[in-house]
């Protein structure tokens, strides 16, 4: 009690504490794994995280290659063109704002099927932790799956660790489906979130957009909408002599499309 | 845990990054303060030191956010301060407004320079069918703001309603002052400057409610703003690619995001400012509360609409010189405070929207009056002034000329209540937060002073419960990256 009137008085010292008081509270909050209250998880302010990231250790996300130009991937497979109308799902996060309808146009041109199941703010242990892909599976019964998730847990802490078994479970309810990966648009290095899909997924369904160059909205994370239906585009380009399942996706007249039927999932906080 | 490389992440934190300027919600801007605090409070007392530190730190803060401008800044300082001195000294009237020519021209030369360069050039290319090349000119943060510092300490010496600051550090003080270096409100030399010479000492209470006001602000700005940005700028940047009702709700929420988004920048500079001692006036006074036009530029940015008044306005003729030149005056003025916002034609054209607005109501003010002031009245005044100035906004948000054009014709073309409940299912946090501030603004002023006469009054426990639970909301809504102030550019 003296203390507290002590600080109340004087009023540049208390602030100062108030100031103090929280910084450590939010090192210490950094620096412990995740902390739920009830079913709320309390995301991490990141200080510890940015203080003892090893520059070195992390990719560079920004190597000078434009939207347009596909970078350099390890696979060179050459496969055959499933030419036969498909269904595909399109699920992930908020990237699917700007890649779904320059996808659908290309679903449209081509004779597919598309569905889009856009889950804002949704990460590997989101979709790693609940049944609704499988649902989706069953519901909408696709032959082929494009999947972009990633950019919600760009700067995870032992990413690896941590959503390790969830990536697998995603990848397990997919099962024998084929399926396209598509990585997060880095803007800035990652703790290893492409290294980990890339190390679960098979030969030819991950596409790397680390590395790439986009116009960004004013949020910095999000590719714009043209930038994004390039995005898409050299997806498409990358998909013959890279993909393990390739499918027939020409050129669509259209810059964009709707889908078929899209399906919007709250943001879980 | 390796010391170099904790080292090395430091030093690159406090190194000036074009693309992670320091801005009151970043960490940086946090953890300098609180090294910050200390020292000022030790040095307050002496007005020398103390006044020399916040010189150091303003032009850190500065070189954080635009590099090595900071030098332009004490080049100006020095110019304006040297030629304030100057003028003066003069007994001759030619000579001293060669004086003030003199500082105007370097002034907004330099701000025209960084500012409309290219935006001259692109119009000059257009008229003449040359091929334009835009030139690398990067536009230091804040150069419109101190620009407008700059004259209205210039034209105030001139006119003897200030006298020049006996020493050139006073100046600077006054032009870097970090509170309001980079988005205002806009500080005038008649008012601050006693207050440097006065180096009045903050009360317990005014640490206090400057710091509720920083917390008020960090709800606006970096809760409310940064979260209901999202979906607006999904409507932005698809004009149509939303039904009617989707782009009617980024139109409003583009409304709310940008008084957020500003007011709470200005409460967070007010607050800092009153924590050291030091009151900026006020910059918000609930706008959306007008009922017409003339009221809400009366409400809203009143540091900029009271500089255009005094600096702009009143040399102009004013409402001296009869009733067109009065319309003309209003409407020039206006539209130099559009252009004022960004070099684009957008910004002309919602400039000019506003001075025909507020000329028609003028005219039209003989008539207004005869009706007489009962509540439907007053409502339907509230709502034709809330559809002109959140139709404006479109244009002020919107890329383009067109992109403005598409979405007003999507809200009226395309309009159906069937997207009510699918869009209050899927965006109720954003629904939530627009009730929140729409709530908040039909809330009387007092109930917010009362409040944070409540906040000052809580136990210090308490208040520390309370910011790390308003920073704590933050961290769980923000984006990776800390959205700059829209402001901020100009």
């Amino acid at each position: 009690m003296i203390l507290e009137k002590y600080l109340m008085k004087r009023g540049y010292i208390g602030l100062w504490c108030i100031l103090v008081a929280s910084l450590i509270f939010f090192v210490v909050t950094s620096s412990m794994d995740t902390i739920t209250i009830g079913n709320l998880e309390l995301r991490n302010s990141g200080i510890m995280e940015r203080l003892t990231l090893n520059p070195d250790s992390v990719n560079n996300g920004n190597n000078g290659t434009i939207a347009t130009d596909t970078v350099p991937q390890v696979h060179t497979m050459k496969q055959t063109v499933d030419t036969t109308a498909q269904t595909i799902l399109f699920i992930g996060d908020s990237m699917l704002e700007g890649l779904s309808p320059r996808m659908a146009a290309y679903a449209k041109e081509n004779g597919h099927k598309m569905y889009t199941v856009v889950w804002y703010s949704s990460t590997s242990n989101v979709w790693g932790s609940c049944d609704t892909l499988r649902t989706f599976i069953r519901r909408f019964k696709p032959t082929y799956i494009l999947l972009c998730l990633g950019a919600n847990e760009l700067f995870v802490k032992d990413i690896e660790k941590k959503r390790d078994r969830y990536v697998k479970t995603i990848l397990k309810q997919i099962g024998d489906i084929p399926y396209l990966w598509i990585g997060p648009p880095n803007w800035k290095p990652d703790t290893g979130i492409n290294r980990l899909i890339a190390s679960n997924v098979r030969e030819g369904s991950f596409f790397l957009s680390d590395g790439m160059e986009f116009d960004r909205t004013k949020d910095g994370a999000h590719p714009t909408r043209s930038s994004a239906a390039q995005w898409m585009d050299s997806i498409v380009r990358w998909m013959p002599r890279n993909a393990a399942h390739i499918i027939r996706l020409d050129l669509p007249q259209s810059q964009s499309a709707r889908p078929d039927r899209v399906v919007v999932l709250q943001p879980k906080r | 845990m390796d010391l170099t490389i904790v080292w090395h992440n430091i030093c690159e934190l406090l190194s000036y990054d074009k693309d992670a300027p320091m801005i009151f919600s970043s960490g940086i801007f946090w953890l300098l303060f609180i090294l910050f605090l200390p020292i000022y409070a030790l040095l307050k007392k002496r007005r020398w030191q103390m006044t020399a530190f916040v010189i150091a730190f303003s032009l850190y803060f500065y070189y954080k956010s635009s590099g090595l401008f900071f030098l332009m800044l004490v080049g100006t300082s020095l110019f304006d301060w040297g030629l304030s001195h100057l003028m003066i000294r003069m007994k001759s009237t030619i000579a001293r407004k060669l004086c003030v020519t003199a500082s105007l021209v370097a002034s907004l030369g330099i701000l025209s320079y960084f500012k409309y360069t290219n935006f001259f050039l692109w119009n000059w290319n257009t008229m003449v069918e040359g091929n334009f090349q835009p030139l690398d000119i990067a536009l230091p943060v804040g150069i419109s703001f101190y620009t407008f510092q700059s004259i209205s300490y210039i034209v105030d010496v001139y006119k003897g309603r200030v006298a020049p600051t006996r020493t050139w550090m006073d100046y600077i003080f006054f032009l870097s002052f970090f509170p309001a270096l980079v988005a205002g409100p806009i500080v005038r030399a008649d008012y601050f400057l006693p207050q440097i010479a006065e180096n009045r000492k903050a009360s317990t209470h005014d640490i206090y409610y400057g710091f509720w006001l920083i917390i008020l602000g960090i709800i606006k700005k970096a809760i409310i703003a940064d979260y209901i940005s999202q979906y607006n700028d999904l409507i932005f940047a698809s004009p149509t690619g939303y039904s009617g009702f989707e782009s009617l709700m980024g139109v409003i929420g583009y409304t709310m995001q940008i008084y957020c988004d500003f007011s709470g920048y200005s409460d967070m500079a007010i607050g800092i400012s009153l924590i050291m001692g030091f009151r900026l006036s006020a910059n918000f006074d609930f706008p959306y509360k007008a009922k017409n036009l003339t009221e809400f530029w009366r409400r809203w940015h009143i540091s900029l609409s009271s500089w255009l008044r005094d600096y702009l306005y009143i040399p102009l003729g004013g409402n001296r010189k009869g009733t067109f030149r009065t319309y003309l005056n209003n409407f020039l003025t206006m539209l130099i405070g559009g252009l004022w916002h960004g070099a684009a034609w957008k910004f002309v054209f919602w400039g000019a929207m506003h001075g025909v607005g507020l000329a028609i109501h003028k005219a039209s003010r003989p008539l207004l009056d005869r009706i007489p002031d009962v509540w439907p009245v007053k409502a339907i005044s509230w709502a034709v002034t809330m559809t002109c100035v959140s139709l404006l906004w479109v244009f002020f948000r919107a890329d383009s000329w067109n992109d403005s054009w598409l979405i007003i014709r999507n809200i009226f073309s395309g309009f159906s209540l069937d997207y009510v409940i699918p869009f209050v299912s899927v965006r109720y946090v954003w629904c939530i937060m627009m009730a929140v501030i729409i709530s908040a603004h039909a809330m009387p002023r007092r109930w917010f002073d009362r409040m944070g006469q409540l906040f000052v009054k809580m136990p210090w426990i308490m208040k520390l419960v309370v910011f790390i639970a308003v920073v704590q909301t933050v961290i769980q809504f923000m984006s990776e990256e800390v959205s700059p102030f829209i402001y901020f550019r100009f």
